[in-house]
């Protein structure tokens, strides 16, 4: 220590704050250091590829792909691949499309977003949020639905065959959510509309899966899935500006 | 001129919200007062990019917002502060300034101390780290400003920013909107007449989406004069006189 | 609360201790160190000192008492910043003065540059008591009292430790001029 350094009191003898340095600046200085946020590695990586680290977060921060939410979804899943060996229904493909019709629903909108308004102002567009989570999320509850598929040994044409039925299921949950601004309503819809179309099957043809195998129904199914997204693109429309 | 309005209308079905709006403003604090249903808040909106007119024109920062890259470009350098903003309640308020900064297309280096100064700007310094949830109707407004002016904005758009924030507040407040007024466009759309006063140089008066004056505190004061209109403040009695003189359907003295 | 209890509230993470504790000892803090550097290595200086506060709280001793120990961080900021930024060319020009001599050259420059860091080198490892005085003194030009407060000496110290620095460049560089004449006193 210094010599004739009195520290216990006589340090606040040296005098308040010298003119010419601006201690608030200072402040803001270490407060931005002590306070940032470090992105995970995910938002790292969203970041570079989407080359938007505002993107990125919107993306990280979707209420359907937070851990809580990834996590109820495997168990269902896991639940479905149990069914499946236990009595050769394949109950993964009937409940796939339903999760991720429901994972979307809660992904995007106003009926999600309290700051609803406010996002709607920003430079990140809406529209590329809703585009970026519908996508992540569609593409999170294929790959755990595949794999889910696979680990019960359902038959290959069952196991990708639902992807088109999911494809059009979570369209219109996602057509409906955004028209009625209510994500409940948007699951409900896509939920109600998988269950129809099962029946339907079963009244046709005598069995559930046959709205998944059958394949002269993929291209009804592409094309209901075309309509609902040209739905979404209308409620969704860039505000027009003047002339 | 940041903000040229001309002939701005707005309908919503058969309803005329704002009616041939013309306007003009460039750097400084700008009021705009009227009851309930004037027509500020969609005339904020328009201003926001969040709704479109229905005719009219509209140059926002000498861009038209009609083009996604102009509309962009404008955005990023836009405050907006909506007159009902919801939060997410698991976020910090650190994390909510930033996630706004970051969706303005801030570039990354600068967020941190942009989002630190923007804090400390509204006086929330000691509850950077403490989650919405937990705060109170007017520190959530404080919040709400901080995300409206992180990014230094050339304009500056608040819609009854003041509401929940107590006398101290409002006094501090008021001398921030007269900081970023010597550099950027700032519209205050309120209905306390007493925000207006300190902190705006021009006041614009709404009445069923059309403007019925536009002027200096001073001169809204003049016509509140000698004309017996209510109002318990000079001020208050001039945006009654105008506002009667509006809908008898007699021009206001000028 | 107090120091102690603030400190260890910033050791538990506590950001807003280290906010009421800048506010209480930052004034001060400044003050002493504008006695010895410029207003902006002020500010740059303060605001490495409570980053490290806020990095290295945990490691305070509720014994002494907190303002040396903040002291003594903002001092070590303070060496630390003035040797980040002391390149060997800025030596140059203080030690041909003394010599005599001008860097017109840019040929004759370069040359003294290395003969200048040999020199330097002579003077033992970095943060070795002649080299930092000598760099105090001659490139910061620092008074003795400024060093002496720097560096936590004495001014005799600080004196002898001068002396002794350019007795031991004088004798790198004459030993590495042996061709030119008038070399330094």
């Amino acid at each position: 220590m210094t010599c004739g350094d009195d520290l216990t009191g006589g340090y606040r003898d040296a005098g308040p704050a010298p003119d010419d340095v601006d201690l608030d600046r200072v402040w803001l200085g270490v407060a931005a250091q002590v306070w940032r946020r470090q992105p995970g590695p995910a938002e790292r990586m969203a970041g570079r590829l989407l080359r938007s680290p505002g993107l990125a977060r919107a993306l990280v921060t979707t209420p359907s792909l937070l851990l809580g939410w990834v996590i109820a979804t495997v168990v269902i899943l896991l639940a479905g691949v149990g069914f499946t060996l236990g009595t050769g229904t394949p109950w993964v493909a009937l409940l796939a499309p339903g999760i991720a019709a429901a994972g979307i629903a809660y992904a995007y909108g106003p009926g999600i977003d309290p700051a609803w308004e406010l996002s709607q102002s920003m430079a990140v567009s809406d529209r590329m949020v809703l585009l970026v989570r519908a996508l992540a999320v569609f593409g999170l509850n294929a790959a755990l639905g595949l794999a889910a598929s696979a680990a019960s040994g359902a038959a290959a044409a069952v196991t990708f065959g639902w992807l088109v039925p999911m494809t059009a299921v979570c369209a219109l949950a996602l057509a409906v959510a955004t028209v009625t601004r209510s994500p409940n309503v948007g699951v409900a819809a896509g939920s109600a509309g998988w269950v129809i179309a099962l029946l339907a099957s079963q009244a046709a043809e005598g069995r559930f899966t046959a709205a998944i195998t059958d394949s002269f129904l993929v291209l009804p199914y592409l094309a209901f899935a075309a309509g609902c997204g040209a739905v979404v693109l209308f409620a969704t429309r860039i505000p027009r500006g003047s002339s | 001129m940041n903000v040229e309005l001309t002939e701005l209308t707005r309908k919503f079905g058969h309803t005329q919200a704002v009616a041939g709006v013309t306007l003009q403003a460039g750097a400084g604090v700008f009021g705009l007062l009227g009851p309930n249903g004037a027509g500020k808040t969609s005339l904020l909106r328009m201003m926001a990019t969040v709704l479109p007119p229905t005719s009219g024109t509209l140059r926002l920062l000498g861009r038209d917002p009609g083009g996604y890259g102009p509309r962009r470009e404008i955005r990023r350098r836009l405050g907006y502060l909506p007159q009902n903003l919801g939060y997410y309640p698991g976020f910090t308020v650190y994390d909510f300034v930033e996630y706004f900064a970051l969706l303005k297309d801030m570039p990354p280096g600068q967020v941190p101390s942009a989002v630190a100064t923007a804090i400390e700007q509204v006086g929330l310094g000691d509850k950077a780290r403490i989650k919405l949830r937990t705060l109170s109707g007017g520190m959530l407004r404080r919040v709400g400003i901080a995300q409206a002016i992180v990014n230094q904005p050339e304009l500056l758009l608040l819609d009854e920013p003041t509401a929940g924030l107590d006398p101290e507040q409002r006094v501090a407040f008021r001398a921030l909107l007269r900081e970023f007024g010597e550099r950027a466009t700032v519209i205050v759309s309120t209905h306390l007449v007493e925000d207006v006063a300190a902190a705006c140089s021009e006041v614009t008066l709404m009445d069923s989406g059309a403007i019925v004056f536009h002027g200096t505190p001073d001169e809204l004061i003049a016509q509140g004069e000698g004309s017996g209109a209510a109002g318990d403040a000079p001020l208050e009695r001039g945006y009654s006189a105008i506002l009667a003189a509006a809908r008898s359907g007699v021009a206001a003295r000028s | 609360m107090d120091d102690d209890a603030l400190i260890a509230a910033v050791a538990r993470r506590d950001d807003t201790a280290l906010r009421e504790l800048f506010s209480r000892h930052a004034p001060w803090l400044a003050a002493r160190l504008r006695g010895v550097l410029p207003a902006a290595e002020v500010e740059d200086v303060l605001q490495e000192t409570f980053l490290a506060v806020w990095r290295g709280a945990s490691g305070y001793r509720p014994q002494g008492s907190a303002g040396g120990w903040l002291w003594g961080i903002a001092r070590r900021q303070a060496a630390l910043w003035l040797r980040r930024r002391g390149p060997a060319e800025l030596l140059l020009p203080a030690l041909l003065a003394a010599d005599g001599r001008h860097p017109g050259d840019p040929a004759e420059a370069a040359l003294s540059r290395a003969e200048l860091a040999r020199a330097v080198s002579a003077l033992g490892p970095e943060d070795g008591p002649a080299r930092e005085t000598w760099r105090l003194m001659y490139v910061e030009d620092k008074s003795v009292a400024e060093v002496a407060e720097l560096m936590g000496v004495s001014p005799g110290t600080v004196k002898s430790r001068a002396h002794r620095a350019r007795r031991l460049m004088r004798a790198a560089l004459r030993h590495h001029e042996p061709a030119r004449e008038g070399g330094g006193q």
